[in-house]
């Protein structure tokens, strides 16, 4: 019998008269968990391969008449998220691929990725995409996939590369779309 | 609080059918205790994430998939995020038997409001049809009511909470008492007016919803805002929900003593007198166990959360249920069935978009076993949800290219999905576990409920009618998904303590009171016979209503 259920039976036998904080003990008013939203709980990448990921999330969404992927946050959304919030394995595809395109990059251009210019990168990422390299395309999506979500889903995605409307407070249902600006954010 | 002349009546569970007893017996007169066994949340000020847009909500309001494992694996299917993790049980803290029996996924609330707060908000009346089909049909559960019965008591509450919809006149559908329906869009205009000409007998109509589109404002509540972000909570008090609606105005009689923490395990009885003498919960911040006591008891603990606190009202050492008289109780299990979408793309109106975000959409009425037994191989019918609407482009590759494809919309799509009616089975059951219990001392619910063939044909034929319509309107690249079907999916979980005229087949009468005791109302899900195919919390709360009114008036009478 663990000390929890040995805290348990005492709950029983006690019944109403159970100390608050033996209650506790005992695992009847267990706290509901909250989402960590502090610093990654662990280093997922290195210091290259963070500089590397960096740099790709910004290929994927670049700075353009609006801030790219490193002004809105992306690769700390990336990290946190692989660290804390997403599955362990989710990081394998990650971390491997960023050692593919780096050692591609060596082969090709012999010069470590993060070395390499914005169209050799671009060149690095389209051949992941076309599953030129070694688990490309598995690499590509998945990182595309998080880039995507991260820059939309940030304060620049929503609203300044999109459109946020708090309170619509009205519903057109044939609103002439050369009215629209931009993308409404959801 | 043991004392036993306190309160007048005690209201267990507070959600959407909870709320209104509540409300109805404070405002009648009664001096209240309502009961919740989740933590208080208070109407705007504990919407934490109201109006937050993703980037100020955690994990940008995706849900971890780390913590959706270990503490929301069943949450997941009720669209638990984030946003809204505080109104969603805990799977892990509060579970039932996972592992044995059939699959079925008991989507629960954690906040008081119960499901008010996270309910889909579509909200139809049942019609005569109905309420006749078991009978008519010789399916075993003859109500003991019928529309009529019913109709004033829907249009009270309707007048009360605010429902939009359109007047259509079908005597399938009944209209409700209605606010202006939130507009079709254009794309809807269009494909309505080609599917009712192409289909003869077929609707597609307004959706029905508890969002308002005209002011309350002897309530403090403003009409939608056209956020579609309900599922916050939402501070103009715009849909109902007991924080919003019912909770504040039986707090305004004065008479009503709230009591959130408070988990139910079990009522007390009296043989002798056939009455309830007391209900016993444990306050979940402390684990003190305490029984309170009032001349009528109303579950509404949700449809399984009131079936399991009725099965754990029993003799010592695990015999029958004191309100199992029948051998009826948790038996006739239902949920709609749920999981057959279609879809297509709708051609032209691309210089239209929608502005702001509508909550609802439309909805096509059941068409199947209308009139008479059609010969489509099943019996009842389901509806369909849906809408149109316009999605930002997803263009492939990366980089400045990308990004600026991203900057257009597609084209008008449409989707639908369909609610269709399962017939109550005898052994579609829920049972206590006789061995596993959760942190309360409470046995765990276990679940042996499956879907059979009438609902699976219905499913096909739902399916096969879907992709016709839509390519009847006109649509191109029209397709349609089935996935799993695991009742309680749907969340319009039913049944368990079915009403009837009989007391040897029946655990409640045509007042939703217990055969077994006279004091006793349960009022939510559980005391459903039949589950028609259309949204049920309209039909919960008119039951209340009429349920109350009827208990009171005994009550007065010196007969409960």
């Amino acid at each position: 019998m663990d000390r929890r259920h040995a805290l348990a039976g005492m709950a029983a036998m006690f019944g109403a008269q159970l100390f608050t904080p033996l209650a506790r003990a005992a695992g009847l008013a267990p706290a509901m968990p909250v989402i960590d939203q502090g610093a990654p709980g662990i280093q997922v990448f290195t210091p290259p391969q963070r500089a590397l990921m960096t740099a790709l999330s910004e290929r994927i969404l670049p700075t353009t008449d609006t801030p790219g992927a490193i002004a809105a946050g992306v690769p700390a959304y990336i990290e946190k998220l692989l660290a804390d919030w997403a599955d362990v394995e989710d990081r394998d595809p990650i971390i491997s691929g960023l050692a593919e395109i780096d050692a591609r990059s060596r082969q090709d251009y012999t010069l470590a990725a993060i070395d390499a210019t914005p169209a050799q990168q671009d060149a690095l990422l389209t051949l992941a995409m076309n599953n030129d390299i070694p688990d490309g395309w598995e690499f590509f999506e998945a990182f595309r996939q998080m880039v995507i979500a991260g820059y939309y889903t940030s304060e620049i995605g929503m609203t300044q590369e999109r459109e946020y409307l708090p309170v619509p407070g009205e519903y057109d249902g044939a609103f002439p779309y050369s009215q629209v600006n931009k993308v409404y954010s959801a | 609080m043991a004392s036993t002349d306190r309160f007048d009546a005690i209201v267990i569970g507070s959600g959407i059918s909870g709320g209104w007893a509540a409300k109805e017996l404070t405002e009648k007169g009664l001096r209240v205790l309502m009961l919740d066994r989740g933590h208080m949340v208070e109407h705007q000020q504990d919407y934490t994430y109201d109006g937050r847009p993703a980037y100020d909500v955690p994990a940008r309001n995706m849900m971890p998939e780390r913590l959706m494992e270990s503490d929301y694996f069943i949450a997941k299917h009720g669209y638990v995020s984030p946003s809204n993790q505080a109104f969603h049980n805990n799977d892990r803290l509060n579970p039932y038997d996972y592992g044995e029996g059939s699959k079925f996924y008991w989507i629960r609330p954690a906040a008081v409001g119960g499901k008010s707060l996270i309910w889909g908000r579509w909200s139809f009346r049942w019609s005569p049809a109905d309420f006749e089909a078991n009978k008519r049909e010789g399916v075993d559960g003859v109500w003991p009511i019928g529309y009529d019965d019913l109709a004033p008591w829907y249009s009270y509450v309707e007048k009360y909470i605010g429902v939009s919809g359109s007047r259509e006149n079908l005597p399938y559908l009944p209209d409700s008492e209605f606010q202006p329906a939130m507009p079709m869009n254009v794309a809807e205009k269009w494909m309505k007016q080609r599917l009712e000409t192409a289909f003869p007998g077929r609707k597609m109509i307004n959706a029905r919803l508890s969002n308002m589109t005209e002011d309350k404002p002897e309530q403090n509540r403003t009409k939608c805002q056209f956020r579609n972000q309900c599922g916050n909570g939402c501070s103009f008090g715009a849909y109902f929900s007991t924080q919003a609606v019912t909770l504040p105005a039986a707090r305004a009689t004065g008479r009503l003593t709230l009591r959130s923490d408070a988990m139910v395990t079990n009522l007390e009885y009296d043989a002798a007198t056939k009455k309830v003498t007391g209900v016993r919960f444990i306050d979940a911040k402390t684990g003190q166990a305490e029984v309170v006591q009032a001349k009528l008891v109303f579950l509404n603990a949700s449809t399984l959360g009131s079936v399991q606190i009725l099965m754990n009202s029993r003799q010592p050492g695990g015999g029958r249920s004191h309100f199992d008289s029948s051998g009826t109780l948790g038996r006739y299990v239902m949920d709609h069935i749920f999981r057959v979408s279609v879809g297509g793309d709708i051609p032209g109106m691309e210089e239209f978009i929608e502005y702001g975000r509508r909550p609802g959409g439309i909805y096509v009425p059941r068409f199947r076993n209308i009139d008479s037994a059609d010969d489509v191989g099943f019996k009842r019918g389901y509806g369909y949800q849906g809408s149109a609407f316009r999605a930002p482009a997803w263009p492939v590759g990366f980089g400045k290219s990308m990004k600026e494809g991203m900057r257009r919309y597609g084209g008008w799509q449409f989707q639908m999905g369909a609610f269709g009616e399962c017939l109550p089975y005898k052994d579609n059951q829920v049972v206590l576990s006789p061995d596993k219990t959760d942190r309360f001392g409470i046995p765990l619910m276990r679940f042996n409920v499956t879907f059979r063939d009438n609902e699976l044909r219905m499913m096909a034929d739902a399916r096969e009618q879907g992709e016709k319509m839509l390519r009847g309107a006109g649509l191109k690249n029209v397709g349609s998904k089935v996935r799993e079907h695991v009742p309680g999916d749907a969340i319009h979980e039913m049944g368990g303590a079915r009403m009837g005229d009989d007391p040897r087949a029946s655990v409640l009468n045509k007042w939703s009171q217990a055969h077994d005791a006279t004091n006793l109302f349960v009022t939510d899900g559980a005391q459903m016979a039949s589950i028609s195919c259309v949204n049920p919390s309209l039909t919960f709360m008119a039951l209340t209503t009429r349920a109350v009114d009827h208990a009171v008036k005994s009550l007065k009478a010196g007969a409960a």
